[in-house]
Parts: C-alpha cells; structure tokens; sequence
C-alpha cells in the first residue's frame, strides 16, 4: 500500500511461514473438539475467532489432558491473562479433557498475513482494512 | 547464576525499568501525538520485559513476586540509563534516553538471533520487530530538536548528563565471560559498545551535538549491573512497588476474623 497513511505503520506483508496459519484442519478425537471450542473464542478487541486470526499454533490432547500453543498479535497484549484463561477454559470443554494447560509462543511472530481468509472477512466487515 | 539466566536479567530489568519512566509521561508529553506514541512504546517495553520475566518463571523456577515486587532493588542489574529520574518537563532527556538505549538494544538482540540459549533466540525476531519504530521515534524527534537552537540545547545537556550512564549499557558482570563462552550472546559487550560508539557518535554529530571523549568521560561511580545504583532508583523502586505492599498481596487475604 502506498502510504499518505501513517508513516509509522508498516503495511508491508509479512511472510507466512510453512503450516501457518493452524486451523485445526484434520485433526480428530478430542483435538478436534477443542479447536471447534477455540473457534468460538473472540479476539478481546475484535469480533473474530483467534482460530481465524491465526494465533493458535498447536492443540495436543494426550490422555485427558489439552495443550494449547497460541500466540499474542504484539508481546504488550494488555489482554494476555484474560485470553490465556479464556483458551483454558474453551478446551476443558471437549468431551473427556479434564485438564488444560496454555503456553505463548512467539515464533514464528504473528503478522497480519497469518489472519484466515473467513478472518479476513470478518475483519473488514468490523471496518478494518486487510 | 547459569549465564542465560544472567543475561536474562539485564534483558528484562533494563526493559522493566525503562517502561516504568516512560509511564511518568503520561497525560504530560508535549502533545497528545507525543503521549500516545511513548505510551505505546512503554508498552511494548513492559511486553518484552514480560516475554523475558516470564522465560525466567518457566525456565529457572522464579514466581513473579521474586522477579519484580518482592526483589531486593539491589538485586536489580539494568543500566543506570534507564533508572534516572528525568528531569521535569525536559522532553529532550527523554528522547535521547531512548535513542542511546534503543540503539544498544538493538546491537543486543541482534547478538542474540543466534544465541546457543534457544528460547531466547525463538523470542527475539518478534522482539525486533517492535523496536524498530523506537529508534524512528527518537531519531525523528531528534532530527527536530535540534533543529532549533534552544531545544538543540536541551540535547546537548541531556547527553552530557546520560552519555556516563548510557555507557553503563555496557558493563560488564562476573557473568560476562560464562555469557559469551556458552554462545548465549554472540558478541562481547566491548564489541557490542564499539559497534554502538560507532553508530550513535557520527549521527548525534551530524546534528551539531558534541559527544565527550568516552575514554576521557568522567564514570558514573554506580553501574546499575552490579546491583549499585542512584539514589533516583530507590524512589523509582518504592514507587512501583507501593501498590503491591499497600494491597497487601505480600501477606494472605483473611476473609473472617479480626484481621477481614
């Protein structure tokens, strides 16, 4: 994008790397369950799934214990505590998982490229521009 | 002390403390352009040092009370730089600060991109990728103060008085030699000052800003990496934490009895 925008803004694309964005597609069982329960989980400050934002990097259920790997758009995310326990709380819904646990990755870094084509529709609906 | 959990801290405390100064300028800047922008850049600071705080807690068993509101203000190991009070209202201290540590800090990461400490080197290009507008902000702001010969004054002061302190940046621990033995940085802190001398000396002076003799600078008698700082630090530090103590988070909640 040519910029009379915000000079301070990089609009530049980022590189998506190999196997991101993670949707949960393929995945079976419980793990399935648990990336359906997180598609239902709203990024704080826009009404999009963190699913279709691209910040979930890996759900694992190994007996009746989930882990989810995700990511935070920016590290100063005020809303990291609350978006971590909401995760928590998503993936003790599947059937049989009595216990979750949730780790922040921050590699590869989050960049607006990794945002789901269903998100990036649902972004522009909420009046961003992607 | 392991050498990454050593490197770990002048990372986070350096950070941490950084932010906490930035914060005094809210609803203060010069204009509300100004606020916003070093509020958004204190809170990418406090991220990082959050990103770094919490590598502690996972890696070395800390609990955030021993890292932050618990922690003796001597067992702190940031810079001097970041810890002095800035002096009312001198918006020119504040965007030198941050253009002499943003510089440094920027030399730091790129010495741990390959650091042999893999959690470190996995958390440092999302890092880099939030400080690069840091240095435009400070280096526009610069560009702009010294435009003017009373603001270029303020400048000129605010470097005389932090440039000491800045080289703090680069002092050197006990933990220095075991840091760069184990490959957690990948480069010496004397290689990493030559390479900051060598970038923030030539662009301060194209702007007409005469920078002292670093041999020759009169040493900031405390480093702030061995634990001795200003007295500007134990204010800083009884600020930040008088919340914790007043809530008493430091004693369990009673929620019966003579003390509910």
């Amino acid at each position: 994008m040519s910029s009379d925008a915000c000079a301070y803004t990089d609009y530049e694309d980022g590189e998506v790397p190999a196997g991101f964005p993670r949707t949960g597609e393929g995945a079976t069982g419980a793990e399935a369950e648990v990336w359906d329960a997180l598609r239902e989980v709203e990024d704080p400050e826009m009404p999009v799934s963190i699913v279709d934002l691209g910040l979930i990097y890996d759900v694992t259920v190994e007996g009746d214990e989930a882990q989810v790997e995700m990511t935070l758009t920016y590290t100063g995310c005020p809303a990291k505590d609350m978006l971590t326990n909401d995760v928590r709380c998503a993936a003790l819904t599947a059937s049989g998982v009595r216990d979750a646990s949730v780790s922040i990755q921050y590699s590869p870094p989050w960049s607006v490229e990794m945002v789901t084509d269903a998100g990036r529709d649902q972004l522009r609906e909420f009046g961003l521009s992607v | 002390m392991e050498p990454a959990e050593a490197e770990l801290f002048r990372l986070a405390d350096d950070e941490y403390v950084l932010a906490e100064r930035y914060t005094e300028w809210q609803i203060f800047a010069p204009t509300p352009e100004s606020d916003l922008a070093l509020a958004n850049i204190a809170q990418d600071e406090f991220g990082h040092a959050r990103l770094w705080y919490d590598l502690l807690q996972e890696e070395y068993d800390y609990e955030e009370p021993d890292l932050l509101w618990e922690r003796d203000p001597a067992d702190f190991v940031h810079s001097t730089l970041v810890e002095l009070e800035t002096p009312e209202g001198d918006w020119a201290d504040t965007v030198v600060r941050g253009y002499l540590y943003d510089v440094a800090e920027r030399l730091r990461l790129e010495a741990l991109e390959d650091s042999s400490y893999e959690p470190i080197a996995d958390r440092v290009p999302k890092v880099q990728g939030e400080e690069e507008y840091h240095r435009e902000h400070a280096q526009s702001w610069l560009d702009r103060l010294t435009g003017s010969p009373d603001s270029h004054q303020h400048v000129q002061a605010a470097v005389d008085r932090l440039f000491p302190h800045a080289l703090t940046l680069f002092a050197a621990t006990e933990h220095e030699e075991a840091i760069v033995e184990a490959g957690v940085r990948t480069r010496s802190l004397s290689e990493l000052r030559e390479d900051w001398l060598d970038e923030v000396v030539p662009y301060l002076e194209s702007l007409g800003v005469e920078i002292p003799e670093p041999e020759t600078v009169v040493r900031s008698d405390v480093l702030g990496r061995d634990g001795t700082h200003t007295d500007d630090w134990r204010e800083l530090h009884e600020a930040f934490t008088a919340s914790y103590h007043e809530l008493g988070f430091d004693e369990p909640a009673e929620l019966r009895g003579d003390r509910a």
